[in-house]
Formats: C-alpha cells, structure tokens, sequence
C-alpha cells in the first residue's frame, strides 16, 4: 500500500473487473416490495365490494349511453337501428373454488369479546370458519388475560404468536396475530393488533409462558420487540446478525452469502481462475481425456 | 477423623457444560447448555438455531404448489402430515373442496406416517436409554411403511405426497395389500416392542416418575401432543378440530395420568395402535370417485388469513399463511412447529434432576431439528 505525502494510508480499492461479483446488482439480491397492505378486514371487503359494485353500474350507464348516441345516430343516417346492449353477467367457472370472505361476526365468544372490552375492540369479524378479534395495540395483554381468565371463554392454551410486515401500509407496518385455542370448549379464535415501526407491544408471557420463544421469534425474524418480555434475544440466527430475515426488504439471499456466483459466469473467467490457482496448488482438475 | 470432618463440610461448585451440538444423543443439532451442581441439573439452556435455512422466507418467494416441497424438510422423518397441512391449510385460504377419496387416502398415509415417526422415536429414545434391540425391532417394521410411501409417490422421505385440490394420482394397485401386510406384521410387531421394554425393570427404572410436567405447566406452556396427553389432558386436534376424514373415523384418545416418561411410552403405544385402526378403516372404506378438485392451474389468493392445525405426531402443527389479492405465492407463511414449542419444556423438565435424566427428556419431547429451526 502506498502512502501518501501526509502520511495516512489510504484504504486499498476494491478490486475492479468481471472477476469481483457485485452483490448489489445480484439478481437474487433484487428486492420487489409488495404494493399492497393485504390485511383482512370486514370494512376493507366492504369498500371494496362497493367500489366494485359502482364501477360496473358505471360502466353499465356508459354502454346504455353509447347506445342512445349509436341509436340516434342511426335513425339519423337512414341506417337500422344497432342492436341493444346486454349487461354483462360475471363469468361463471365451474372451479371447486369458493373463496372464504370476510362475514359478520355471529359467533357468541365474539359477541361477548365486544361487550367485554367495548371500544377497546377494533374489529371483529369471521372468515374461513376462523374468528378474527382486534384490539387497540396497548390492551392486547389485557385482551389475552380476559380470553384466559372468563369463565364463558377460557382459551387456556396459546398456539401461535407470529407477525407480518406490510411495508405498504399508511398507518402501521406490522400486524401481530395471537392463535388461542379452548381445549375444553374446542374453539379457536385469533386476536390480532396492528402496530406502527418502533412500537413495543406488551408481551404475552404473563398470560401464556409459552409465549417466550414465540416472541423472541418474531423478534428475531422481524425485529419487533416486547415489553417486559424475559429474555429479548435471538433464537434462530446468531447473535451478530445484522438485519431481520422476514421483512419485505431483506433479500432471500442472505446478507453475507456467496460472495462468488459461478453461475454467473458465463464467460468462464472465474472457473478459469479457479483452475489455475488449483494448478497452482499441484491439483488437476482439468478431466483426462480418453485416448 | 480430622481429615474425614473435611469431607463432610467440602463445598460444592457449579460446573457448566454444553451438551451438543454433535451430541448423539440430542438427535440432530440441538445444544443445551447445563449448569451442573454434581451430577444435578441447577438450569437448562436450550440453545437452537444451527439447522435455520429459513424455510419461511423462501416459500414466501415459491408458488402455493412449489412451498409444500419445503414442507417435507421441516419434519424429516413425518413429511406426509407436514404435508398434509400444508395442502390443507392453502385449501382453506382458496375454500377448495377435497373429494372423499382423497380425504381416505390422506388420512390413510398421515397415520401409517404417524406409526413410522413413533416407531423411530421409540427405537431411538431406547437406544439413548440404552436398550439396543427395540432399535433393531422398529426400524425393520418401520421399512414396510416407507416402502408403502415409496410405492404410492416414489419418495421414502421427502415425500410431497399430496396435490392442493387433492392426489396427484390414485393409489397404485397392489398398495392395498401392501397395507394389509404391514397391518399384519405390525399387530405382532408393537407386542415384541412391549414385551421388551414395558415391564423391563431397567427401562422402568430410567422412565417412571422422570421428566415429569404436570398437566397445569403443560398447557401454560402451550405444549401439544403424546406429552399433552400424558400428562391427562384428552386434546387432539384429530378430535377437537377434525379435518380430513378423521370425522368419520373410530378412535380413542390416550391418554395417561401420570405426567412422567413412562407414561409417554405408553400414550405412544396405545396411539399407534389407533393410528392402525384409522389405517384399517380407511382401508375398508375406501370410497369411490376422483382424487383431484377442480381447480385452475394457477391459485391466485384473495385478500385472507387463515390458520390451520392438524395433528402431527409430536403434537399441534399449524400453518398460518397470509395471502394478497392476485397471489401466486403466500405472501407470509408461519409455521407452528410443534418441536419448537415443545422444547420450551426442557428447563421445566430438568432442573432439579440428574443429568442423565436430561437425555431421557430430550428422548420423551420427541424433537426433530429440522422442525424447531426451519
């Protein structure tokens, strides 16, 4: 390394050159951030149904007008009348495929949940068969305490704790899903909450101990932190790890892997290289050929 | 005398160890970390992580049809029931409806996976004990099921063995009375299991009373399956939550009182004795009619959530997948592992006990690795 007059040394240029992969640009590296925020909601599918309703009436009306102006146009001219529009029937597939949307919650735990907790509930709603409850962000650990301890609900056993990033939300950026199960009332219902970036929800683990690894997964894998959680560690990826695998914006390639790409060689340089150097090193990896 | 005093009074020191990673006995990669005082467990530390290939990501990044291949490297040695909730769980995110057929053959190939996963949990929970020829016993019945697996889909492990919509293909001719045969076998089979092990003196002495977990801890901690039961608590999802065609099925949940290794072995027992009276029934009435729905040949999801259990052999599995509208592909997918939350109990179980009782525990919880790290 040379150094210049004032005497610190300069860092050394990264190697320039086909033989250098560029971890940015990999293909495998690109990121596409999903566009939408799919969060299930009744009010969603509501507005959604209507918009849909009232874009096809709309262009129903546009058909209709057109017709009047053909229709006009046509008894002007001399010519005979064009024919009528038909409205348009949705086309009908004959797919064993029924897509569960979002209905009215008619389940009585959901019913009392409300009357519980009263405007601490967001939304309540069924979907699939699955009962879907959420609350306010702060009362979650009061919500959980309360599906444990009534005696008309009694989720005593914690299934699931699991997280999902929606980058493309205005107003949060991660939805918090609780799984319990009744195992004397055999019923399941799923406590949800939607929490902005930075936000710390109350842990689970008063009310469900089993809650501890679960949390600190979806610490470890999404960088939410709980409050007042035991032991805020990482579990699955080691200590050091920089980044959190299951956001929208982390790579499927990991951070760190495979700083050498042979397939993305196709002029040979690399392997090429690598043959020398094992030349090098007294190795042949070159295949003799048959006589 | 003096000298002897001494010895009396000696103080004792915390010694701390790792137990794992490349331990045999941790059955895969797991690493407990142990603080001994002599030979006593003071605390327990599992440490995990070292098999994470981050199955959840990549099958976020994989169609609904392309993912259920990963789901045969969660839990190596049950691939069908993982697969089975897989194909279950995307079905109830689409609403698509499984003919009956495909439902018998589902449930007929989930529980002879069931009997192998007990059958390799057996032979290996009793060589770490230390009895050699159950090993022996169960891996060479264990050979018939996976050549029944082999026979329907090509695959012994990794068997992707079902379509979402149903059944690649009907079952093979032939597969019937390779059925009936293992059923044969496997009724005198789980009798040399017993004779050798339940009223063997050394085996009782390394299993009654150990590892205990009451029913209380069990379920504050979220624990499912053979351990759950054991400890008196009748939950199984095939009952509570039935899916497939456990519905129409006839068979009992056992479960035992005791809450110790003992009566794990038990419940273990007594379950794939069950499993092998579902396979008999779904034999028997095996309906006619296809094994595939009808379904476009490429999903796209509409805007839902759904989480779906089923019973895998060691306890709860769930599938939570979200999707998006116009989805190729889940746009999250969770697993609940069962080992994973299973293993949570390991502490509870230990401490306080003899070291060599930790691999008796780690045996009972009936982990596999490549569940808990994903």
């Amino acid at each position: 390394m040379d150094t210049p007059e004032n005497g610190t040394p300069t860092p050394e240029a990264p190697a320039a050159g086909p033989y250098v992969y560029d971890l940015a640009a990999s293909p495998q590296r690109q990121v596409v951030l999903p566009k939408t925020a799919p969060l299930p909601s009744l009010k969603a599918y509501r507005a959604e149904v209507a918009a849909a309703q009232a874009a096809d009436e709309a262009k129903w009306q546009k058909m209709l007008a057109d017709f009047e102006t053909a229709k006009a146009k046509a008894a002007e001219e001399g010519k005979p009348e064009p024919k009528a529009p038909v409205r348009p029937v949705p086309r009908k597939d004959d797919n064993d495929v029924k897509t569960p949307f979002p209905t009215e919650a008619a389940d009585p735990d959901l019913h009392r949940l409300v009357e519980l907790l009263a405007d601490k509930v967001e939304e309540v709603f069924e979907q699939a068969g699955e009962l879907v409850c959420q609350v306010r962000k702060e009362c979650v650990l009061e919500t959980l305490l309360l599906c444990r301890d009534d005696e008309q609900l009694k989720y005593d056993l914690l299934a699931d704790e699991t997280a999902t990033h929606f980058p493309a939300a205005r107003d949060f950026a991660f939805s918090v899903v609780y799984q319990l199960t009744s195992i004397s009332r055999r019923k399941k219902l799923r406590i949800r909450i939607l929490i902005p970036e930075g936000f710390e929800p109350d842990s689970a683990f008063p009310a469900y101990p089993t809650a501890n690894w679960l949390e600190r997964e979806i610490y470890d894998m999404l960088g939410i932190r709980f409050r007042q959680h035991p032991d805020m560690t990482r579990i699955l990826c080691p200590e050091g790890w920089e980044g959190w695998p299951l956001r929208k914006e982390y790579p499927v390639v990991g951070l760190g892997q495979r700083d050498i790409d042979f397939r993305e060689d196709r002029s040979g340089v690399l392997m090429r290289m690598a043959m020398e150097k094992a030349g090098q090193m007294g190795i042949n990896l070159k295949v003799p050929k048959a006589d | 005398m003096f000298v002897f005093l001494e010895f009396l009074v000696f103080k004792t020191e915390e010694m701390e160890i790792n137990l794992g990673p490349q331990h045999p006995s941790t059955h895969g990669v797991l690493r407990v970390k142990l603080r001994l005082d002599g030979e006593t467990v003071v605390q327990c530390t599992p440490i995990i992580g070292y098999l994470h290939r981050g199955v959840e990501k990549i099958c976020e990044n994989k169609t609904w049809f392309q993912g259920q291949v990963w789901t045969d490297r969660m839990d190596y040695v049950a691939a069908v029931t993982n697969n089975l909730g897989w194909a279950e769980g995307v079905e109830k995110l689409f609403g698509i409806q499984v003919p009956r057929r495909a439902h018998y053959v589902r449930t007929l190939l989930a529980e002879l996976n069931r009997i192998a996963s007990h059958q390799l949990w057996l032979a290996t929970h009793a060589l770490d004990i230390g009895a050699m020829t159950v090993f022996l016993y169960c891996f060479r019945d264990r050979e018939a099921i996976l050549d029944i697996f082999e026979a329907f889909c090509g695959a012994r492990l990794t068997t992707t063995a079902f379509r979402i919509g149903g059944l690649r293909e009907d079952v093979p001719p032939g597969m019937d009375r390779m059925v009936r045969n293992f059923l044969k076998a496997f009724s005198t089979g789980i009798e040399e299991y017993e004779t050798l092990l339940s009223e063997n003196r050394i085996w009782k002495k390394r299993t009654v009373g150990v590892a205990k977990l009451q029913a209380k801890d069990a379920v504050a901690l979220g624990i499912t399956g053979p351990v759950l039961r054991a400890a008196g608590v009748p939950y199984d999802v095939r009952k509570a939550f039935p899916s497939a065609a456990y519905a129409e099925m006839d068979f009992q949940i056992a479960t035992r009182p005791e809450a110790d290794t003992y009566a794990r072995y038990l419940v273990r027992l007594e379950e794939m004795r069950q499993s092998a009276r579902i396979v008999q029934q779904c034999l028997d009435g095996l309906p006619e009619g296809p094994v595939m729905a009808k379904i476009p040949k490429i999903l796209k999801s509409e805007v839902c959530e759904v989480y779906h259990s089923i019973e895998a052999p060691k306890g709860e599995l769930g599938y939570y997948f979200v999707g998006e509208k116009g989805g190729a592909n889940p746009y999250r997918m969770h697993v609940r592992a069962p080992s994973f939350v299973n293993l949570q109990a390991l502490p509870k179980m230990t401490e306080g006990n003899l070291l060599a009782d930790v691999i008796a525990a780690i045996g009972t919880l009936d982990v596999v690795l490549g569940e808990i790290d994903r």
